[in-house]
């Protein structure tokens, strides 16, 4: 058996300058934060993001200038700030290329990218700006090579079988590395994700390389127990990262609640470049995992611990 | 059965909308739900009206019945008691294939034709303002049967047009000229219905069945339809108004604050 298990420092190492990467999880929860933090103290630049939705891993890496092209459809903290500002900025100040696709068809892209299809056939959005010719932003670019990036934005089609009409063909994705943030990996890399597992099997199965982070790492035979419960495949996983409450800000599922408090903070503080930095000055330069969890403290991470009945946290404040 | 309504300093304008949302599902519907106030108003309608009303959050929840308001459609809550949890490839391969009614939308900006924006203030090449980009928006609203937004109400959100076409009204572009043509041409066998409503903070609205135009259906209480129509910068029509929005009942307000949203996450308290 091939030891898969490597350090945070060594999973941001594997990511290049360039590199196009997906994440696991869904706006604001199960987000791979601790290598997000540890790309950015490592100066990653150039990063290619292809997601089917963004959240605040997206701001963070955007806001530390990491990023070069983001293709995606919705960025935000969900009620703990509204828009992405970080990435709202770069892009009024034209420091980043903004190709927007339907939740939908960046959902379809991963599902043909990871069925080994060229691209997928759906319904969505038509007649909306997202399919306006003039704003196919990689293409304005001249980054359309074919190759990593698709030829055409999307192709109109008509159902050829059944005469069912209208159709948009959306290109698969092609991503390099898939970075998740997990509950449970085996030692050989079989995942198992407890809740929604949001579009993790797809991320995972498109990139080229998969780096999982979990929770925990736990013996691949408990696992394999009920393989049934199991959610990506011990093959699909080329590396592995034990790293406790790695997806803080954002929440996992039966672990802990998402940090609203710091995600508002986060969102207030960061809508200038110099609020960013004094922010990242503060939570991710001179930081590693454990000194962030320290600073954090006992009391924050006590509050956001999430009841092993319920799956949530039953003390975590949410509302006014 | 009598109603209960609620008198003016009873309620806030978050219940008014939270209610009058609720409204609009009917029992035994299958009913797509974003995040915020509509979870509110879905949970509340399936305490009410539509017991046997199926919701479905995007990030992968089908048939959830969670016992505390999840704070967004990814929230651990979401799953606990619901018929399968998932991800997002079921939440949309099931809302292709046609099985849902209804979706509850937001946005920035809308136009008369129920056009609506979430993605840029301003020239998309050169914007004001970056929003958070479509989400699964347009998705929704050209799945499902029947769509309806909530919005805040203000000249500078009721526009002529839209900045972005983010998700699809009534008039939708034809590419790649990017003329408007009726969505039904333009959807084809895939044409399942689209805006039914708009309810803002200001009235109900609904869209001609021809014309494909808003019109203003009740105004919410204290508002007149002058007043509304001065709140639109295109030429709402004020002719087909049914009345005032029904208020909120006292039973729906205890159940809003002291069973759905008792944190104050989504509806504030009035007092």
């Amino acid at each position: 058996m091939n030891d898969k298990r490597i350090t945070l420092q060594q999973a941001a190492e594997i990511i290049k300058d360039g590199a196009s990467l997906t994440f696991s999880g869904f706006t604001i929860w199960r987000r791979p934060m601790a290598i997000v933090c540890e790309l950015i103290r490592q100066q990653r630049r150039n990063l290619h993001l292809i997601e089917v939705q963004g959240g605040p891993h997206t701001e963070f890496l955007v806001g530390a200038g990491c990023v070069d092209i983001w293709e995606s459809c919705w960025v935000g903290h969900e009620l703990y700030g509204k828009y992405g500002a970080n990435l709202s900025r770069k892009v009024g100040a034209k420091e980043i290329i903004v190709e927007d696709y339907s939740h939908a068809e960046m959902m379809f892209r991963f599902a043909a990218g990871a069925s080994g299809a060229p691209y997928a056939a759906t319904q969505t959005s038509l007649g909306t700006d997202i399919h306006n010719p003039a704003y196919d932003m990689l293409g304005l670019a001249g980054k359309r090579d074919g190759q990593r990036i698709a030829k055409h934005k999307y192709v109109f089609s008509d159902d050829p079988f059944y005469g069912a009409g209208a159709q948009v063909l959306v290109p698969a994705a092609k991503v390099d590395i898939a970075v998740m943030c997990v509950q449970q990996v085996g030692e050989e890399g079989t995942v198992r994700v407890n809740g929604q597992y949001y579009s993790d099997p797809e991320a995972a199965r498109t990139a080229d390389l998969t780096i999982v982070m979990a929770e925990e790492i736990v013996p691949e035979e408990y696992l394999r127990r009920n393989a049934d419960q199991n959610t990506i495949a011990s093959f699909e996983v080329d590396h592995i990262v034990e790293c406790p409450f790695g997806a803080h800000p954002t929440g996992m599922f039966g672990r802990y609640d998402v940090d609203g408090a710091f995600l508002k903070d986060f969102y207030a503080r960061t809508r200038s470049q110099e609020g960013f930095d004094a922010f990242a000055k503060e939570w991710i330069h001179g930081l590693d995992n454990l000194s962030y969890l320290e600073k954090l403290g006992w009391g924050r991470m006590l509050n956001l611990k999430a009841n092993t009945a319920l799956n949530y946290s039953t003390s975590v404040k949410r509302g006014q | 059965m009598s109603k209960n309504y609620a008198s003016a300093e009873e309620y806030g304008l978050a219940d008014l909308l939270c209610c009058a949302a609720a409204r609009e599902v009917a029992d035994n519907e299958i009913v797509f739900a974003g995040t915020g106030l509509p979870m509110v108003a879905i949970m509340l309608a399936q305490k009410t009206h539509a017991p046997n009303l199926k919701l479905i959050f995007e990030a992968g929840t089908l048939d959830g019945r969670p016992p505390e308001i999840p704070t967004s459609v990814g929230d651990a809550r979401c799953e606990m008691g619901a018929s399968r949890a998932s991800g997002l490839y079921d939440a949309f391969s099931i809302a292709q294939r046609g099985y849902v009614d209804l979706g509850f939308l937001g946005g920035a900006e809308v136009d008369q034709y129920g056009n609506v924006n979430t993605t840029c203030i301003g020239d998309y090449l050169n914007p004001d303002l970056r929003l958070t980009g479509s989400g699964g928006n347009p998705d929704i609203n050209s799945f499902a049967q029947r769509t309806v937004f909530i919005m805040v109400h203000e000249p500078r959100r009721f526009v002529e047009n839209v900045s972005y076409i983010t998700s699809p009204g009534w008039r939708v572009k034809k590419w790649p000229g990017g003329e408007l043509v009726p969505r039904q041409e333009l959807y084809g066998a895939a044409f399942r219905g689209g805006p039914s409503a708009v309810i803002s903070t200001a009235g109900v609205f609904r869209f001609d069945a021809g014309s494909g135009r808003m019109y203003l259906d009740t105004c919410h209480p204290g508002k007149s339809p002058a007043e509304i129509k001065g709140l639109c910068q295109f030429d709402l029509d004020i002719s087909r108004v049914s009345g005032e929005t029904l208020p909120p009942t006292r039973e729906e307000l205890h159940l809003i604050h002291e069973v759905l949203d008792p944190e104050q996450i989504f509806i504030p308290r009035v007092k």
